[in-house]
């Protein structure tokens, strides 16, 4: 086992608090809807695993508490009411990373049902064609606008560029440019300064 | 076709934009010492990003060493020194080099990039003899777009598909892999850069292209039809958008599961600050003001 300490990203001496907000964070982070259109949603799994069983041992020892089942662990498949087999072994090919198989069974047949575009589009997420992706699936939800399933994954592709988004601005990016003219302006000064041998700002 | 890959500066700090220099100046180095003066000249940042995101998995320390250069005589300033990554890196950079002046002295007959290339010749010729399989690949997908770009290709997915598969090949390093698992991060990530980066010079492009009359493929996936041009950036604005935010969001999903042991700041900017900053400044840019790339 990782040091669970480094897991979490928390110091060796952090309070229960700091642990179970690490872990809350972290959770979040790879929890495995958002790794659904992630070929590599499997790594992100063990990933959450050793989260899991970073926290569950941290707990254990530090106040001796135990806590009610790990988050995150819960995954509802795909195609749980599916009762047509052909496309459950889509599904299951889909799941299993086995892409190509999954794209060749959905070449081989007629069919061009709701359905049909919907695993198509979870096929083309995970290699990667988000644009073919998008409009696969908004064509699975107009032809069947009562399938919570499809309308779910066209919501979390349009929630998901917000996601991104949210993170770059918590981390201080902004759009407004006021500041940065002012910092592009600097570094153009400095930068003519250093063509010319002096130097404007001393650490750049 | 480079140089969109660069740190959000205000949001660095001093200590990281210095190592983000060291790792430049390593670059530059190296192709100096192991090429000559000329390649230098086609050092840019993607490169560099390169360097920083697989030496961040690496077990071996960097050798840091403050040095002086022609370019910047008067003080000294940290270099990166006897790294493979820094020479894969430098490598890389006039492969990619190499290709895209040739690619330009084909299609526009540019006789500037055509000298520039013969002058690279040499360096490239060493280069492929070291990476023969690598150069292989990377030429095999280069003829798949120059395919795809006679076919008209009117999907922006598949004419990304090339370059993207390109950068896959680029960010495996198999010496700096111990695992299978950080091989298969490193190529998805590669697969989502080569993808943004293909998708924005696209858009970047545009209006050259619709005059100058060459490839591109949203004149085709959005019915160019000679309508006004910036009207036609507008109406696809959106859905590149969409795009290109959604490869960032794919690449930053995908980052979040390596092992980082360095570089974490440096790379963080990049991914979620540079790289969004770069698609708002493309997206925005009026159509007569074409934004800087680096070379």
């Amino acid at each position: 086992m990782k040091n669970p300490y480094e897991v979490l990203g928390v110091r060796e001496n952090a309070s229960e608090e700091e642990i179970k907000k690490a872990y809350r964070e972290l959770v979040k982070k790879y929890h495995p809807d958002q790794y659904r259109d992630n070929p590599l949603s499997g790594l992100a799994e063990e990933k959450l695993r050793e989260i899991n069983e970073a926290y569950d041992y941290l707990m254990k020892n530090q106040s001796g508490g135990n806590r009610s089942g790990s988050w995150g662990q819960s995954r509802e498949s795909y195609g749980s009411r599916n009762n047509n087999e052909f496309y459950s072994q889509v599904r299951r090919n889909i799941q299993m990373g086995n892409i190509s198989a999954a794209e060749s069974m959905l070449n081989s047949t007629n069919d061009r049902s709701a359905e049909w575009y919907f695993l198509r589009g979870l096929v083309f997420q995970r290699r990667g064609w988000y644009d073919e992706a998008y409009s696969s699936i908004q064509t699975a939800v107009n032809m069947d606008p009562s399938n919570f399933e499809y309308r779910n994954a066209l919501n979390q592709m349009n929630m998901s560029n917000a996601a991104y988004r949210q993170t770059a601005y918590g981390r201080g990016y902004s759009r407004n440019d006021d500041l940065c003219t002012l910092c592009q302006f600097l570094w153009c000064a400095d930068c003519c300064c250093e063509c010319t041998g002096g130097d404007l700002i001393g650490c750049c | 076709m480079f140089g969109y890959i660069f740190p959000e500066k205000p949001e660095l700090k001093i200590k990281e934009y210095e190592l983000f220099r060291a790792y430049y100046c390593g670059i530059c180095k190296s192709i100096a010492n192991r090429y000559g003066q000329i390649p230098r000249l086609t050092l840019n940042y993607d490169s560099t990003f390169l360097a920083i995101l697989l030496s961040s998995i690496s077990e071996v320390e960097n050798d840091l060493k403050m040095e002086r250069c022609i370019v910047h005589p008067s003080r000294k300033r940290g270099v990166i020194k006897n790294s493979d990554i820094i020479d894969y890196a430098s490598d890389i950079n006039i492969i990619l080099a190499y290709y895209k002046l040739k690619d330009d002295w084909r299609d526009e007959k540019s006789i500037k990039s055509g000298a520039a290339a013969l002058f690279l010749e040499s360096a490239f010729k060493k280069i492929k003899r070291k990476y023969a399989e690598k150069c292989e690949i990377i030429s095999h997908r280069l003829r798949e777009l120059e395919k795809l770009e006679k076919e008209c290709c009117n999907s922006m997915d598949r004419a990304a598909e090339p370059f993207a598969r390109l950068m896959e090949e680029i960010m495996y390093y198999p010496e700096t892999c111990k695992d299978e698992k950080q091989s298969d991060i490193l190529k998805w990530m590669g697969y989502n850069i080569g993808r943004w980066i293909y998708i924005i010079d696209a858009y970047n492009d545009l209006e050259d292209d619709i005059r100058k009359k060459t490839y591109n493929p949203f004149i085709y996936q959005f019915n160019y039809a000679n309508s006004d041009v910036d009207s036609f950036r507008e109406r696809i604005r959106e859905k590149v958008e969409f795009n290109l935010v959604y490869t960032l969001n794919q690449l930053a999903k995908t980052y979040e599961l390596l092992e980082i042991k360095r570089n974490k700041g440096i790379l963080e900017n990049i991914i979620y600050m540079g790289m969004l900053k770069k698609t708002e400044q493309i997206l925005n840019a009026r159509s007569c003001k074409k934004i800087e790339k680096s070379i």
